[in-house]
């Protein structure tokens, strides 16, 4: 197999909204076939980093590639290759659930048969009966459902998650997880920014922390051995202590 | 499906769920539909009315018995303005301007001096016609659809979501105005069809109807890019449509409303009282035939004595009084035709102020050139004038010319018993008299005169587009 690059490359990367510098030297990279969990606490530029990497946030200096793509020079090229569940999920409320799904990939130029989408929408958890209701009346969870649905839809090499599960009951995130393995298991780099401790332990190849704007610690688990929730949680009351495999 | 359509038929797809916005539509098209019918059926009305009223005259002119010319002259006629089959599409100032006449001897009898502030402009707000509907209430409609078109994807977040599946901004405005674009295009139709249906009418000119089908949908289309302009410029759609609305009111109503009143107040134009008095004032230092003293009749006297080589008016070969008739005639024609184009100069002058007005207001430079084109602004109430004015004049003189030539001067002085009855002239004389025939412009003519404010509408969307590509460059950026 030729040598291929990570999908997300991320570099020495400085970042300031105005005079406030968010990122100072965040270096990060995922490979193809993983999962990175990205976690901080709250204004520590999760958010912000997986802006930066769909191109509508731009650093001071460093640099980003997504699948060899600048997002700053090509933001559309970049976001061709990416599929992006946001923090606060917009979708249109005029639509069915189904319909939301049938327009958005067709804007990405990925239509796909009402079959694949309904079995896109029940992966997602969706009850069958929502899938031909319109948004307006929908609950949070259920919106997240449609938002993950949609973003798991589209078979491109990158996906970003920011905070994913945040609404999902426990059984939901479950189901969740077990998408996000099968995604993975695609060859899609996963980089997914999340508060859910227990799930990034369960299902994250690599744990990122940032803090003071860059990766302050980065731990990998392998094979059958998980993350340490404790360990992890440890991390976040105290901050400074290793966090072992 | 291309992207951009995709997000037409999405826009078209929210509008045709949203319950108010379906309702407001079939209330447009409704509105049109009457409109179309009721303007149609009230021109009808009018025109039969005009003819049957211009027959009657012409028929009472014919039936008068042998009498003296003269009084023939003082019996006088009515002429009444037909107007074009367009005028059901836009009837201009024919509601506002005289489209009758009294033609008599002496005097020019119009509405030309009036006090009817014949500024074409001044049509009165709320008459159902059309031309008002699109005017007026389609910009509205497609404001209350389109407002939000932008504005809302910016606000909701959606437009981020649009631009996550690769879509540019470019693409979502071209979609949402491709969409908006078609609704102004629906809007639009009733009254395109009302007018092909006035196609079929006689004397329908297709040059005019082009440049009326041209200007119309230049005009929605162009709102449509001022919305979608003002959505893209602003972040939140209740701003939109405040400033949308604001919009509205003052280029459709405001500043058609004040221009001409402005224009009066620049350009004063006299009223009918004062236009008499003047003229009365006039007419007396012009001369009195009566008056064997008088400088300007004692030189007219002596040179028509010359002319026939005799030595009194009693040898002149023709009656005298004829010829002082004609001479009078010709000499009130050229003082009250002097008052009429100071009057129309100023008019004109009013209508250039207003033009000007126009270029801030597309809603002025479409009303000029819907009424230019349909015959029913100023110009075509001028035509009408000067052409029963023309008529007028012809026929005076031409009873002037029967009293010089078959009416003896000595019987028309005399005044022993028999002497009225040998001063009359037969009655088919009057019969000969031909009919007051109004010639309509040329398609040309017209179009011509609807072609200033077709290149202020042209200019207003090169603006307008302009702008919205440079704003949609900064579509949903934070500020
Ligand atoms: N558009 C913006 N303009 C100005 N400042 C911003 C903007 N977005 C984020 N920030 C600031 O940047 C910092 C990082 O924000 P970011 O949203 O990346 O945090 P986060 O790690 O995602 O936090 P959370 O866990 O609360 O989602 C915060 O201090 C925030 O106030
Ligand atoms: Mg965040």
């Amino acid at each position: 197999m030729p040598p291929m690059t990570d999908p997300i490359l991320i570099d020495d990367l400085t970042l300031a909204y105005g005079t406030q510098r968010v990122l100072s030297g965040l270096s990060l990279r995922v490979p193809a076939g993983s999962i990175t969990a990205l976690l901080g606490g709250n204004g520590a530029g999760k958010s912000t980093t997986l802006s930066a990497l769909l191109g509508f946030t731009r650093a001071q200096s460093g640099s980003i590639a997504v699948c060899g793509i600048d997002p700053a020079a090509d933001p559309d090229g970049a976001r061709r290759h990416i599929a992006y569940l946001p923090e606060n999920v917009a979708l249109y409320e005029h639509l069915s659930a189904v319909e939301n799904a049938d327009y958005l990939l067709a804007l990405s130029g990925e239509r796909q048969p009402r079959d694949a989408i309904v079995e896109g929408l029940a992966a997602a958890g969706l009850q069958e009966q929502a899938w031909d209701q319109r948004l307006g009346g929908f609950s949070k969870g259920m919106r997240q459902k449609v938002a993950i649905a949609v973003a798991l839809l589209r078979r491109v090499p990158v996906l970003l998650l920011d905070e994913p599960t945040s609404g999902l009951d426990p059984r939901a995130t479950a189901d969740f997880n077990a998408l996000l393995v099968q995604v993975r298991a695609r060859g899609t780099a996963v980089l997914m920014v999340t508060h859910d401790l227990l799930s990034a332990a369960d299902i994250a190849d690599r744990i990122a922390f940032i803090e003071a704007g860059r990766v302050a610690h980065e731990a990998s688990a392998s094979g059958a051995e998980r993350f340490d929730v404790r360990a992890l949680h440890a991390r976040f009351q105290a901050g400074g202590a290793k966090v072992a495999a | 499906m291309s992207i951009v359509r995709l997000i037409a038929r999405d826009e078209l797809r929210l509008m045709a769920r949203n319950r108010v916005a379906v309702i407001a539509v079939v209330l447009l098209v409704l509105l049109t539909l009457v409109a179309v019918a009721s303007s149609w059926a009230h021109q009808n009305g009018i025109a039969e009315l005009r003819g049957r009223h211009a027959h009657a005259a012409e028929s009472a002119f014919k039936a008068q018995p042998d009498r003296h010319p003269h009084r023939v002259v003082h019996y006088g006629t009515f002429v009444f303005r037909p107007l074009g089959p367009l005028a059901a599409f836009d009837p201009g100032v024919d509601a506002f301007t005289g489209n009758s006449m009294f033609l008599e001897g002496h005097r020019q009898n119009t509405a030309n001096f009036g006090d009817a502030r014949q500024s074409s402009l001044l049509v009165r707000f709320g008459q159902l016609t059309p031309a008002f509907v699109l005017q007026v209430v389609a910009p509205l409609l497609l404001i209350f659809l389109g407002y939000g078109a932008l504005a809302r994807e910016t606000e909701r977040g959606t437009l981020r979501l649009l631009m996550l599946q690769g879509t540019s901004r470019g693409q979502v405005v071209r979609g949402k105005l491709l969409a908006l674009g078609a609704v102004a295009m629906l809007a639009g139709l009733p009254a395109m069809i009302g007018l092909v249906g006035i196609a079929g009418q006689p004397g329908a000119l297709a040059l005019p109807m082009l440049a009326i089908a041209l200007g119309y949908a230049g005009y929605l289309a162009l709102w449509a890019v001022l919305i979608l302009l003002v959505s893209t410029l602003v972040r939140r759609s209740r701003d939109a449509l405040l400033a949308l609305v604001a919009l509205w009111a003052v280029a459709v109503i405001l500043l058609p409303r004040v221009a001409p009143d402005a224009a009066n107040a620049a350009v004063p134009l006299s009223n009918r009282l004062q236009t008499e008095v003047a003229v009365a004032r006039d007419l007396r230092t012009m001369g009195d035939s009566h008056n064997p003293d008088d400088p300007h009749f004692a030189q007219f006297k002596q040179a028509a004595l010359d002319r026939y080589g005799v030595a009194t008016v009693e040898d002149l070969p023709v009656n005298y009084k004829g010829l002082l008739a004609i001479e009078g005639e010709r000499l009130s024609a050229s003082l009250y035709d002097r008052y009429a184009d100071a009057s129309y100069a100023a008019q004109a002058r009013q209508n250039g102020l207003v033009d000007w007005v126009g270029l801030l207001s597309p809603t002025i430079a479409l009303r000029s050139l819907s009424m230019a084109a349909a015959g029913t602004d100023f110009a075509g109430h001028r035509r009408f004038l000067e052409q029963a004015e023309a008529y007028r004049f012809a026929l005076v003189q031409r009873l002037n010319r029967l009293q010089m030539e078959d009416v003896s001067y000595a019987d028309d002085g005399a005044t022993d018993a028999g002497a009225d009855r040998r001063k009359r002239i037969a009655a088919h004389n009057w019969q000969a008299m031909p009919d007051f025939r109004f010639s309509p412009p040329s398609g040309s003519t017209l179009v011509g005169k609807a072609l200033p404010g077709l290149v202020i509408l042209l200019g207003w969307m090169a603006g307008a587009l302009a702008s919205l590509a440079f704003a949609s460059r900064r579509l949903g950026a934070r500020r």
